[in-house]
């Protein structure tokens, strides 16, 4: 086994075997806690640019899963863990969790104490790391040099519009590093799905003649892209349901005259009680978020808070007050990660059929 | 909507048995804790001599009677209670609390039940209502339907096809199963069902055999919010009882999408009972297909949902009490050691827990030792360690599969017996399936034959590579680096090796990898709070702190998993040892690898480690801690032998070595007990002892009853008190002695004396109304008030007659054995006599 190290921004170094590709990666590095779905998580684009610390002690224990991708080329940065192990389930008996890391240069490391890690990075704050073959001052210049781009959803999304047909409602999904688990959840509603890039303008969505619209879960800070977003979201509430989440989400904040503020702890897990104020049932979602709203910030005569993180107190999903428009932070569809809300993408639809009801009465 | 309740009749689980060792008297004991946080008041029902929680209830509200119906309603007239708690005391407590409210004295008394309504207690009592509730949410469950004959039978096998399950139909427990693959099998099956049964029918089942045996642990509140504990994995598929499975928490091999799906059954088979507590769900999942059935639903506590506590450190029987009063999962107040959070944000590891089950097989021969759907183990260990390799030899040479620190070899099986064994699984399964592998086995064709899935197997595989390269490099750094990754002891590696443990401990001093000690607590990291629960492992960060200098360090070992013979009480022992060493002001530390112990209970002493009984570890624990006194409960000689090479240590063994005992076996039939504290010998009680009734074996090791006061008390006590205080040599005998005779007509034969043992002392516990074990550890501690002790012990002025009654597994495990020797016994139940009614009746 070639013996690697993880060598982090403020100075630290743990030594590991390497597993997956062998190349030298560098990127913001991330703690996962959830317990399941590494397949899942590795694959998210929402890891573009990042280092995924796993907490469960070892992966790769089911092979891949051709159902279970989150995306077809995974964007993550690298992967550290305790154990991996290298089963093949797949009929031809090819696809281990090192190849799969070699095929897509995916580099990884094991044997090291995560643990350790986690710690550290609860204590010193959120930070850049790089695997590589020797920790020597060279390659923490390297690590320090590395300035990671802020372009992630440009990166990972889709340039081009393509249709995932189905019999229901049209849906627009805006996809700004859009995860598998959306499409399954909609497709599974019948929902005849449209996905466009980032960028496209409202007139572009409105012309496909949506019956609602959903701003996708990706990669990176939200203040990173330009505001035409929020200006095309502004447009898309007025006319048709919407439905964000996750990156989307934020957007959907931010077009709503809301702040974004960095976690000083990310949380990438599904161990955070949620609440729904309304009912006040507590519940679990996966999350994946380095950014949170600033709740001080909401303008409460266009925005409601309809969930909330009982643990780090964060904005967990809005609603407009005008508009058939709301938002979730948290990733409903389960992939990885609990199944408990993956009822929003039902409001969703219903919130489309009753429109589309009411408008029917109008003629 | 959280309710007061004034007073809670809490039904216990009575004496130990297969399928009930601790756990419920663990989890009662953490129950009491938080009731008691209510204010409200509690009474208890239950006559297991061995209850610490019986200790811990005021003695006036402790009913020592059978676990009963009548029993239960007579507590209750007495008492009238405003609710009851059948949560803790197993299925018997379940069917209570089902008769309680069919027999309409719920309603009448105007109790309430806690835990789940008497609606849905229908629904665990009557399977059929029960399968129908779930076909109703849309849970599938397995086809069954109750025959009479083989016409029937096969008209139902037509339907589901083979194989099947055949099982008997009968009110008594009996649990034989049939697994059948065609019409032949079929017709045994049913001939000898029928047999079983007073009403000529069984039921017939469409079989999973060979489908993943997937456990959940989920809580509940009274506002429908759901939280999942922990999932387990039993190794074994279907067709081995969970109970005698090696079982991994969290789960291992499932895909993200079967897990969820299996969470989302749970969370809705908790809804539709309407649970206010914690639910434990077992299913059978086809991997191939990711399809399940739901096989069984708990919605009380079993060894399982302990076993989902332990490896979460969620502490599920506190906060689930709360549950069951109405509180919601965010209202709940843990105690301070634990995060605010910990209620309500759901577990996630960064460990593994293995759990190796212990069968008695040796202690009792004549019992089929093939592995099914009856459970025949009596208890397990568990291992704990940050990769599954590590927790697997953790757990196992923490088992009788390895009671000397390494693993036995099974290179003498032929290969037709390797097969045969790995089809028809053996209690030793694990080392034939190390075997097969060794021998060249593929993966692909054991996960064939056993059904397990290959994840293990890869596993298994790593750990021989690990071990072969031990034993190919011996006595170098490399190698000791190698077998700790992959959780070898020290001891281990002193066996292979032919060193001194020393010599091996010199080694691994070199090495950049020392032990470190990490947490077992739910955040995986998450939250800076702390639990007080560790095990070993050799990485970077170590997270056990030792106590300041000024702290008293109080070690005691545990006596790890649970066998046959006086193991339950050694673990009230122990329980009681960490007690009265709180009480005394020390810091107290438990080792112990039995996750069904009360020993190891959240609140019992300061700090816990989940690590194997063996010399190695006990000695890391020790450089760390070290403690000023090492407790070494029950009769520990080897341990006691190895420990006191090292002479620093101040080691305490309670009660003392029964090696110094002398007495004929053959002819005790009466005792006095003493306590002797220097030269002072104070006579506590005399005994009777006496054999099962139609039994011709005499000896006092087929021991059936232990009665105080003995027949003839009232004039022949003190004939024997003036003996003793004459022959007993307090030079040599301190603390609870026994001193034993013959009765015969002319008088009393001495006929020996021994250290009272440990099942009996808390059979006196419980009926002198002395805290014995505490009596004792303050005696070792130079911290005894000698005229309290005599005070409490005023007269021989007797009310009543206590007996303890052993209990022994033979029905169970279809043994043809009929008296036991306390070597064999499971467990035991006391009952009292008063004389006044004697005499009236």
């Amino acid at each position: 086994m070639t013996e690697r190290y993880l060598i982090l921004e403020d100075g630290s170094a743990y030594l590991g075997k390497a597993f997956g590709s062998l190349s030298t990666t560098t990127g913001e590095i991330v703690v996962n806690s959830t317990m399941n779905g590494y397949q899942e998580i590795i694959s998210n684009q929402i890891y573009h640019n990042q280092i995924i610390v796993f907490t469960q002690s070892s992966i790769g224990n089911t092979g891949l899963d051709q159902n279970a991708y989150e995306s077809i080329m995974p964007t993550a940065k690298g992967v550290v863990v305790k154990e991996y192990e290298n089963l093949a389930t797949d009929q031809f008996k090819r696809i281990s969790l090192d190849r799969y890391l070699k095929l897509h240069r995916i580099p990884g490391i094991y044997d090291v104490d995560t643990r350790q890690i986690v710690h550290h990075l609860r204590e010193k704050g959120n930070m850049k790391a790089s695997i590589v073959d020797v920790a020597d001052e060279h390659a923490f210049d390297q690590l320090h040099a590395t300035v990671l781009t802020n372009q992630q959803v440009s990166q990972v999304a889709t340039p081009k519009p393509y249709a995932n047909p189905g019999d229901g409602d049209n849906v627009v999904v805006v996809d700004f590093g859009l995860k598998s688990g959306i499409l399954r959840e909609l497709s599974k509603r019948d929902c005849n799905i449209t996905v466009v890039p980032w960028n496209s303008t409202s007139e572009m969505i409105l012309d496909l003649d949506p019956d609602g619209v959903v701003l996708s879960t990706g990669p990176g800070a939200p203040t990173s892209l330009p505001d035409d977003v929020l200006e095309m979201i502004r447009n898309v509430q007025e006319a048709v349901p919407m439905l964000a989440i996750g990156l989307g989400h934020e957007l959907f904040a931010m077009a709503n005259d809301a702040q974004i503020v960095a976690l000083e702890s990310m949380h990438y897990g599904s161990n955070h009680p949620i609440r729904e104020i309304i009912t006040n049932e507590v519940f679990y979602a996966g999350q994946e978020q380095g950014y949170a709203i600033d709740s001080k910030s909401i303008n409460h005569d266009k925005l409601y808070i309809t969930h909330a993180d009982l643990i780090n107190g964060t904005v967990q999903g809005l609603r407009h007050r005008d508009y058939p428009a709301f938002s979730v932070q948290f990733s409903p569809d389960g992939a990885p990660g609990p199944k408990d809300a993956v009822g929003v993408f039902d409001d969703f639809v219903e919130i489309m059929a009753r429109r589309r009801d009411s408008s029917e009465t109008r003629f | 909507m959280k309710q007061d309740f004034k007073k809670i009749l809490i039904i216990g689980s009575g004496s130990s048995n297969i399928g009930n060792e601790n756990e419920y008297d663990a989890a009662c004991f953490e129950t009491i804790a938080a009731i008691r946080k209510t204010g409200a008041k509690i009474v208890y029902i239950d006559n297991n001599p061995f209850s610490v929680s019986a200790e811990e209830v005021q003695a006036a509200n402790v009913y020592s009677l059978e676990v009963n119906f009548a029993n239960v309603v007579s507590v209750i007239e007495k008492e009238h209670p405003d609710a009851v708690m059948p949560t803790i005391g197993g299925l018997k407590a379940i069917q209570i609390a089902w008769q309680l409210y069919e027999s309409e004295v719920l309603e009448e008394q105007q109790i309430s039940l806690l835990g789940i309504g008497p609606q849905e207690l229908t629904k665990i009592i009557d399977n059929q209502k029960l399968r129908d509730s779930l076909t109703e949410i849309g849970e599938k469950t397995i086809a069954s339907v109750i025959i009479a004959n083989e016409e029937e039978a096969m008209d139902f096998v037509r339907e589901v096809g083979f194989p099947v399950i055949v099982k008997p139909i009968s009110s008594s427990h009996d649990t034989s199963r049939f697994i059948c693959n065609n019409p032949d099998e079929l017709d045994d099956a049913i001939e000898a069902s029928l047999k079983r049964t007073y009403i000529n029918r069984c039921s017939i089942e469409q079989s999973i055999v060979g489908y993943k045996e997937i456990e959940m642990v989920g809580v509940r509140d009274s506002l429908g919010n759901k939280m999942l504990v922990s999932g387990l994995e039993d190794m074994d598929p279907i067709g081995i009882h969970s109970g005698d499975s090696i079982i991994f928490a969290p789960t291992q091999t499932l895909l993200n999408k079967e897990y969820q799906a299996l969470r989302t059954s749970t969370f809705s088979i908790m809804d539709s009972l309407g649970i206010k507590g914690t639910c434990h769900i077992q299913f059978a999942l086809n991997s191939q297909t990711s399809s399940y059935f739901v096989t069984k639903v708990s919605p009380f506590f079993t060894r399982n949902t302990n076993l989902a506590a332990k490896s979460t450190g969620y502490p599920i029987s506190y906060i689930s009490t709360f549950l069951e009063m109405g509180y919601s999962l965010t209202e709940i107040k843990l105690p301070s050691k634990y995060s605010k959070y910990t209620a309500y944000m759901e577990p996630t590891s960064d460990h593994v827990l293995v759990k190796v089950p212990i069968w008695p097989f040796e202690d009792i021969p004549d019992i089929d030792q093939h592995l099914n759907t009856v459970m025949k183990a009596v208890g397990s260990t568990i291992g704990v360690g940050r990769t599954v390799e590590e927790a697997i030899l953790k757990a196992l040479h923490s088992s009788q599969l390895s009671p000397r620190d390494i693993l036995p070899s099974t290179s003498k099986v032929d290969e037709d017996e390797l097969i045969n064994q790995l089809i028809h699984p053996l209690a030793s399964r694990i080392l034939i399936l190390m075997e097969a592998l060794r021998r060249g086995f593929s993966i692909d064709e054991l996960s064939e034959l056993t059904k397990i899935d290959k994840f293990y197997f890869y596993k298994l595989n790593q750990l021989l590579r690990g071990q072969k390269y031990v034993a190919d490099h011996p006595r170098t750094l490399k190698a000791v680096d190698v077998a700790h990754k992959y959780g070898f002891g020290d001891g281990m590696l002193a066996e292979m090796w032919n060193l001194s443990i020393n010599d091996v401990r010199a080694i691994g001093s070199e090495s950049a990898n020392q032990v470190t000690f990490k947490m077992v607590e739910p955040s995986a990291g998450e939250l800076n709070d702390s639990t007080d629960t560790f095990y070993s492992s050799y990485e970077m960060e170590n997270e056990s702190e030792s106590y300041s200098t000024d702290d008293k360090v109080a070690l005691v070992i545990g006596r790890g998993g649970n066998q046959l013979g006086p193991n339950t009480a050694a673990d009230y022992y122990t329980a009681k040892i960490l007690l009265t060493l709180k009480k005394t002001g020390y810091r107290t530390i438990i080792m112990n690898t039995n996750p069904n112990a009360i020993s190891l209970s959240p609140q019992l002493s300061d700090k816990k480690y989940i690590e194997p009984i063996q010399l190695g570890n006990i000695l890391n624990i020790i450089d760390l801690e070290h403690p000023n006194v090492v407790f070494l409960p029950g009769n520990r000689h080897f341990l006691s032998t190895e420990l006191k090479k090292f002479t620093d240590l101040n080691i305490v063994l309670l009660p003392p070595d029964q090696k110094i005992a002398k007495y004929n076996d053959n002819q005790a039939t009466n005792a006095i007990d003493v306590f002797i504290d220097g030269t002072t010998v104070t006579p506590i009680t005399t005994i009777e002892f006496s054999n099962a009734k139609d039994s011709n074996n005499k000896q006092l090791k087929y021991l059936y009853n232990l009665s105080e006061p003995m027949l003839h008390w009232e004039t022949d006590t003190e004939i024997l008190v003036d003996t003793v205080t004459q022959i007993i040599n307090t030079d040599y005998w301190q603390g609870l002695v026994q001193i034993m005779f013959n009765r015969q007509v002319d008088g009393y034969e001495f006929v020996g004396i021994r250290p009272v043992t440990i099942t009996e002392t808390a059979f006196l516990t419980k009926t002198t109304g002395v805290d014995w074990v505490a009596t004792l550890v303050k005696k070792y501690l130079g911290k005894l008030d000698k005229t309290q002790i005599q005070e409490q012990l005023t007269s021989f002025n007797h009310k009543r007659r206590s007996t303890m009654t052993s209990v022994f597994p033979f029905s169970q495990l279809q043994s043809n054995q009929h008296d036991g020797t306390v070597d064999q016994e499971a467990g035991a139940y006391l009952t009292f006599k008063n004389f006044e009614e004697q005499k009236k009746a």
